[in-house]
């Protein structure tokens, strides 16, 4: 089971708490009760939805065929800066793989016309499922449309 | 050398620049220089949407609840919306249509500023169905110093050139004497304000843009406004694939195979378009202190928005090959990716109300032990 995402948030930054209106609402005017005592620094991650991210290498079950005599080949993806080694075997394209590994890279389109996940490869070789829309600079690739061919490099 | 509607010339086509070669004859598409156009077209048509399929009854009401700052965020933006697509919406038309000299790359200018023609007609929407006063709203926008103000800047590169290539239509290349001023049209001139126009456009669809979504995606955010946001995100949708077109266009001027003069130009005019590109940051930024003049909101404010800008500004460059600027390394809006990404765009009226639907999913189960402590 993947771990959930969580990640500390500023009281201020909130709306609610569970226990009442957070401070600087505008729209609200409540007059704290003075036997009430809130230390906000042992407040932690309250109204927080936890999302699972689906694990993109994990093997899916194909109804309709089963190749296992043909394992699909495995390579990794090395982020620059970082001793991270993502193994890249099961998932669609590079973006996906990166994401369920907790890599974040910015996108919009995911299908490879509007350019913004424009990541800078390093080394080795990537291959394209089908030619993207967007203009990719020498020394760029899109990954969310294209999976690798050797082991990679990339500078996230 | 005035326009011709159909050239009877015999030529190659695939030898003409992308723009100031012979004047188009046949639109064909059998054979092609840049077929990356002819799969923006068809991309572009597969987007085919139109404003009335999405539902603004919620926004309405929500619009009526916003706090007086808040609703001055909303109409603002809305109205720089408004202003940006009025101009793509006739410019490309207007400036590129009668130089362009590539089939399809005529029809990709069509293409794209017809889409632009639908979010016109969808901020129209927006604000009969959300505004009590919508001929007001209207009006205000060309009294407006701040947009007024954004809008010279904004169209300074397209007047400047649809005016030379007016003059070099009727006169031809040359020194004019127009109304007693002198006027001196050259191939050279033509073209460096043809490259600088491109930049400016890809400027108002790649960062401008962006911009004015950010804001509209932050009142979405908080589950207000969502039918908006729908909209804005089929809106954002083609505009990815405009800036990319734009992309393309200015990285085959810069390589100059296509046209080695425009090659010289683009090397000549980096700095111009760092500075095109800076002056715009600068803007954007100014125009968050005017959205945010009465009060922040919740999810952002000027500074966050400020840093979006910069940013923004730094992606753009990178892809069309210059170095970035302000050295902003991560987007400090991340939930702006959840509202761009258009692989789920979905405009049935019961889906337009999804995320409220999640934030309202709290446990209403009411029975008798919830009146336990009640007295009468």
């Amino acid at each position: 089971m993947p771990k959930p995402r969580s990640k500390k948030i500023n009281p201020n930054q909130m709306d609610f708490f569970l226990d009442g209106l957070a401070d600087n609402t505008p729209d609200f005017e409540l007059t704290p009760d003075p036997n009430i005592l809130i230390n906000y620094d042992e407040i932690e991650e309250q109204n927080e939805f936890l999302f699972f991210l689906e694990d993109a290498e994990t093997k899916k079950d194909e109804i309709q065929l089963d190749l296992n005599s043909f394992e699909k080949p495995v390579h990794y993806i090395q982020i620059e800066g970082t001793d991270r080694n993502i193994k890249f075997q099961q998932a669609n394209n590079v973006l996906e793989s990166l994401e369920a590994k907790g890599v974040h890279i910015s996108y919009q389109c995911r299908e490879g016309y509007c350019g913004s996940c424009r990541t800078d490869l390093l080394e080795g070789e990537v291959a394209y499922l089908t030619q993207p829309l967007a203009w990719i600079n020498e020394g760029e690739i899109l990954p969310c449309v294209c999976v690798p061919r050797t082991n990679i490099k990339v500078k996230v | 050398m005035a326009y011709k509607t159909f050239n009877r010339d015999s030529f190659n086509v695939l030898e003409q620049p992308m723009f100031f070669g012979r004047n188009v004859n046949v639109s064909r598409y059998d054979q092609q220089k840049y077929p990356i156009f002819e799969s923006l077209i068809e991309k572009q048509l597969s987007f085919f949407w139109r404003p009335e399929e999405v539902d603004l009854s919620t926004d309405r009401s929500d619009f009526a609840d916003l706090p007086e700052h808040e609703k001055h965020i909303f109409i603002s933006n809305l109205k720089y919306q408004t202003l940006l697509d009025s101009i793509q919406g006739r410019s490309p038309n207007m400036a590129f249509l009668p130089i362009v000299s590539l089939p399809e790359l005529e029809t990709w200018i069509e293409t794209w500023a017809f889409s632009e023609t639908i979010h016109s007609r969808s901020y129209t929407h927006i604000i009969r169905n959300t505004m009590p006063n919508p001929t007001e709203v209207f009006d205000s926008i060309t009294q407006n110093d701040e947009i007024v103000e954004r809008a010279a800047s904004v169209t300074e590169h397209y007047d400047a050139l649809i005016y030379e290539i007016e003059i070099f239509h009727t006169l031809g290349l040359g020194t004019h004497t127009i109304k007693g001023e002198t006027v001196e049209i050259s191939m050279r001139s033509l073209k460096k304000k043809l490259y600088l126009t491109m930049v400016s456009v890809n400027v108002l669809e790649a960062v401008r843009f962006y911009v004015s979504f950010a804001c509209s995606f932050a009142f979405a955010e908080r589950a207000k406004m969502e039918g908006n946001a729908k909209i804005i995100k089929l809106i954002a949708r083609d505009e990815a694939l405009h800036l990319t077109g734009t992309q393309h266009i200015l990285q085959h001027m810069a390589a100059g195979r296509d046209d080695p003069e425009m090659g010289e130009i683009a090397k000549e005019c980096q700095g111009d378009v760092v500075r095109i590109f800076m002056q715009a940051a600068r803007q954007e930024k100014q125009w968050a202190k005017y959205l945010f003049k009465d009060g922040s909101m919740i999810g952002l404010n000027q500074d966050i928005l400020a840093q979006y800008v910069e940013y923004i500004t730094d992606l753009r460059l990178k892809a069309i090959g210059f170095d970035e600027v302000f050295g902003a390394t991560s987007n400090p809006l991340p939930w702006m990716d959840a509202w761009l990404v258009s692989d789920n765009v979905q405009v049935a009226p019961q889906e337009s109300e999804i995320s409220s639907y999640l934030v309202g999913a709290i446990d209403s189960e009411l029975d008798d032990d919830d009146f336990g402590d009640f007295d009468l």
